[in-house]
């Protein structure tokens, strides 16, 4: 039987950013089967499902669909073709309902009038027929990650997607809804569709996938049914050489209080209270874990501490000093660092060299300016230096960094981020869409500065990196700290239930 | 190599628009009845070339007859100045263009699409046109003197370089206030600045031709216009003084204008590339959350970047007073100078280089355009050619993705690995 889909000899060159981004791939997916792409960011995978799709037309190669040759020159004829995508960023109206999103461009219609009832009941019938539940009536711009999500998968299913590409669809979900799109996979994998899962997540690979294909720098460099690999021999395929996947870390030696937070009250965008009553404490020389399902107050708590959220009542110190109201410099001036939960509008601007993005924390210390004019030759060694000493591939001094890696990106802001041994750090989602040799190493960065003294504020929505990391872990949910554990109340199982709301003294009082 | 590349397609491309431009316009010219050729050519002697120049090679050398002896001798023909060059023209035009488009330049390099430059201009106009007459009305006043021709010496000297001076700084400061409300707009209430800069655009062009029609009015001209300046605010045409003797500033009132406009070039340059504030404003733009981020003061940076547009825009004002009108007269106010010189830092792409080779061009085609009457070619013709050769200069992306496109063609794929780094 021919395969659902083949590709063969594709190449790919990108003239702007002089890279070869699929060198001579073959790939192929059989039908009724979820196959999964891995690699490390820019290894090719988003480059060659953007092929399959048409959004980027290749220099060669040719495509098959059941032993047919076809011709994907645009997103409408792999819709013609019955191939479906959903990208990592999801392609919605925020402000058109679900219907009008599932609907757009195939609008039941009567003498150019848009029928709403019907063009309702047809995403109705469509979501019992797949058994994904939506209203049709409600605004995308309302809806949680994951439920966006289900409305792409579903516009995908009513042009009858026979091939459905999923990038990265697990880096914006909570673990429950990546529990749910696991079923949904199988289930469509059941009915004789395919599934290609664009991922990085090995763990994932392992759960849901039955064949996989592994990428690096633009070319495949193995592909295998998943029940003959390990997690530990993809990472090593991915990246290229031995890959240590737990960290190594000694027992914390905490010191003095360095941020403490008292009765911290703050409200979300819509004026709504997102942090109720927080009371915190971070110490020199411990990571402390900040657990929760994504969405229960952390990046409102975040952005407190750091400065860039107004605060409506209670208080922030740091080493004694009430920074409360203080200006995001002053707290970087008096040793704050910040990782911020994200990297490509907050933690970089993209428009601008990587000498001016390393510099924007430090660019009124005196070394970097005379005067009022900046010393743009010491920005430059500045960059020069972190650039080797964090090893960030690809990257030159005073050129562009928007063609670089999710990965690299990230090393550029914690290299940023460290320089200047801050007293503390706040990590958000410091690993949040990076590949395994980066997560490796910014792992053990975080755990060589926390070993150096300093008091380190981890938030992730990952458990793993959270109990790998983490000296004591704090649980949020709904804008209050549930609990603190730590030692040997620290496991999966009490921070789930706390993650789910749960009173601590109910858990950790019974297993005493 | 690939700096050079870049240079060479940074050329390319502003040329192909403009030959683009002149094709498609070309369909018109033939509806008018006229060789496009010879229009192109017209259009670009009277906008750029010397005197006796009839084809697109005479704007690099021409062959003019000498008067003594009958002999056709070839000139140089950008230095060639007998009875004054276009190009002199064109640089007098483009000197309040060069200052409204770096003026939109700052604006545009925080994040603020500021299109105020119109009122700005007009309010500082104004108050250098009120300041070039009162003030030394007042001084001679003051000082007993009958006929302003008696100040001779020191006394004239001073005020010649004090008048012009505060009338440029009220004109200056006047701009930067209009601007700066704008700024205070947006920051404490979040108003778009693109509708407050047009409303503000709308009440100075009103509340200016009140003035002149009224307060200001000097005579019972027909159009309504101010007293005229007084000489020594005027800041005199090289043709007039300075540079009397050279041929190629005649009939031009190119004059300090330029000089200020390329200082004022160079000095917006250093700010926006070498300063911390110009730093700061530059990590403002469209990258707010990473300037608050990394505790850049925006706000500040806003209100500053706005205050220094202002200043410009006023500065133009003042510049276009003293230097070329000496009065200011109804009709000016709606002029357009300062929306041109938005449109002129859009196809500049807020280059500070490409604004003066930009606005150098456009004022040079607009003056063509405006003497192409004078053959047997309809008028509307020269605008409509300016407005193709923008639209295919506004394709610049098209065009660089075609040129890659090309040169990939000869040009195959080496052995390039995508990550490319040294250590490999």
């Amino acid at each position: 039987m021919a395969s659902a889909l083949e590709m063969r000899g594709i190449t790919k060159f990108f003239a702007s950013s002089s890279v070869l981004a699929s060198n001579n791939v073959d790939f192929s997916v059989q039908a009724g089967t979820v196959h999964a792409l891995v690699g490390e960011n820019g290894a090719g995978k988003t480059t060659l499902m953007n092929i399959l799709y048409g959004l980027i037309s290749p220099d060669s190669g040719d495509i098959l669909i059941d032993g047919q040759t076809v011709k994907i020159t645009h997103p409408d004829d792999a819709i013609r073709n019955k191939i479906g995508m959903v990208h990592q960023h999801f392609k919605l109206v925020p402000s058109f309902t679900i219907a009008e999103n599932i609907m757009l461009g195939i609008e039941p219609s009567q003498m150019g009038f848009i029928n709403r009832t019907q063009e309702a009941d047809a995403v109705r019938k469509l979501s019992e027929e797949f058994g994904l539940p939506v209203d049709p009536t409600l605004r995308v711009q309302d809806l949680s990650v994951g439920m966006q999500q289900r409305v792409e998968i579903l516009k995908s299913l009513q042009r009858d997607a026979r091939i459905l590409i999923l990038d990265e669809p697990t880096a914006v979900l909570t673990p429950q809804e990546v529990r749910e799109l696991y079923v949904i996979i199988r289930r469509l994998a059941d009915e004789g569709r395919s599934v290609i899962l664009i991922t990085h997540k090995l763990i994932e690979v392992i759960e849901i996938a039955d064949h996989l294909t592994v990428m690096r720098r633009g070319q495949v460099v193995g592909t295998d049914d998943v029940k003959n690999v390990t997690v530990k021999e993809i990472a090593n395929l991915m990246v290229g050489r031995e890959v240590i996947l737990t960290v190594d870390r000694k027992p914390a030696t905490p010191g003095q209080v360095v941020l403490k937070v008292e009765k911290l009250l703050v409200a979300d965008n819509n004026g709504l209270p997102a942090i109720t009553g927080v009371d915190l404490e971070v110490r020199e020389g411990e990571i402390l874990g900040l657990a929760g399902v994504s969405g229960n107050g952390q990046t409102e708590l975040i952005e407190a501490i750091a400065g860039t959220r107004q605060i409506d009542s209670g208080h922030v110190y740091l080493f004694d000093t009430d920074i409360t109201t203080s200006t995001v410099k002053t707290r970087r001036n008096k040793s704050m660092a910040h990782i911020p939960e994200d990297r490509m509008t907050t933690g970089l601007n993209l428009r601008t060299n990587i000498d001016e993005n390393i510099v924007v924390t430090m660019y009124d210390h005196d070394e970097y300016h005379n005067g009022n004019l900046l010393r743009y030759g010491k920005i430059r060694d500045l960059a020069r230096t972190l650039i080797q000493k964090f090893n960030i591939k690809s990257a030159q001094v005073g050129e562009g960094i928007s063609t670089l890696s999710g990965g690299n990106l990230q090393k550029i802001v914690v290299a940023r981020e460290l320089e200047g041994n801050p007293k503390f750090i706040i990590a958000n989602q410091p690993t949040r869409g990076v590949d395994v040799g980066s997560i490796e190493f910014i792992h053990q960065t975080l755990i060589d500065t926390r070993d150096a003294g300093t008091a380190v504020l981890l938030v992730s929505v990952e458990l793993d990196e959270i109990l790998a990391l983490s000296d004591r872990v704090a649980v949020i949910y709904e804008g209050q700290i549930m609990g603190i554990l730590e030692g040997d109340d620290l496991n999966k199982e009490t921070l789930g239930l706390l993650m789910a709301g749960a009173n601590i003294d109910d858990i950790v009082g019974a297993t005493l | 190599m690939k700096r050079l590349r870049q240079i060479i397609e940074d050329f390319s491309i502003p040329t192909i628009a403009v030959i683009l431009g002149l094709v498609a316009s070309s369909f018109f010219v033939v509806l008018a009845g006229v060789s496009p050729t010879e229009t192109f050519a017209r259009l670009f002697c009277e906008g750029f070339g010397s005197r006796g120049c009839e084809t697109f090679g005479d704007l690099l050398f021409v062959e003019i007859e000498d008067e003594d002896t009958g002999l056709f001798v070839t000139h140089f023909a950008p230095t060639y100045g007998d009875r004054g060059h276009a190009l002199a023209l064109a640089l007098e035009q483009a000197t309040p263009l060069i200052l409204t488009a770096l003026s939109a330049t700052v604006a545009f390099k925080v994040g603020m699409f500021s299109i105020g430059m119109d009122g700005q201009l007009v309010l500082g106009a104004v108050v250098a046109t009120v300041i070039g007459y009162a003030l030394p009305n007042q001084i001679y006043l003051w000082a007993g003197v009958e006929d302003p021709e008696m100040v001779v010496g020191l006394p004239l000297i001073m005020m010649q370089i004090f008048i012009p001076t505060l009338a440029i700084s009220g004109a200056m400061i006047t701009g930067a206030f209009y601007s700066w409300i704008a700024g205070f707009l947006k920051i404490k209430l979040n108003v778009n600045e693109l509708i407050s800069t047009i409303v503000l655009n709308a009440i100075a062009v009103q509340f200016v031709g009140y003035l002149i029609n009224f307060p200001l009015r000097a005579d019972l001209n027909n159009v309504g216009r101010s007293e005229r300046i007084d000489d020594t605010a005027w800041l005199i045409p090289f043709s007039r003084a300075i540079f009397e003797d050279i041929d190629w500033f005649s009939g031009s009132r190119l004059g300090i204008g330029i000089v200020i406009a390329v200082i004022m070039g160079i000095i917006i340059w250093v700010f926006l590339w070498r300063t911390k504030a110009g730093y700061e404003q530059r990590m403002t733009q469209g990258a707010r959350k990473f300037a608050v981020f990394g505790g850049i003061p925006a706000e500040r940076a806003i209100i500053r970047a706005m205050l220094i547009s202002g200043a410009l825009s006023g500065l133009a004002g003042a510049v276009q007073i003293l230097g070329v009108e000496r009065r200011i007269v109804d009709g000016f106010a709606s002029s357009g100078i300062g929306f041109d010189g938005v449109l002129i830092a859009i196809l500049a792409k807020e280059s500070i280089l490409g604004i003066f080779i930009v606005g150098t061009l456009f004022a040079g085609l607009k003056i063509g355009s405006i003497n192409l009457q004078f053959g047997d070619i309809p008028r509307q013709l020269g605008s409509m050619i300016i407005a193709l050769i923008i639209l295919f200069t506004s394709m610049e992306d098209f065009f660089r993705d075609w040129i890659t496109r090309i040169r990939l063609r000869f040009s195959p794929i080496r052995d390039v690995t995508p990550e490319k780094s040294k250590d490999v």
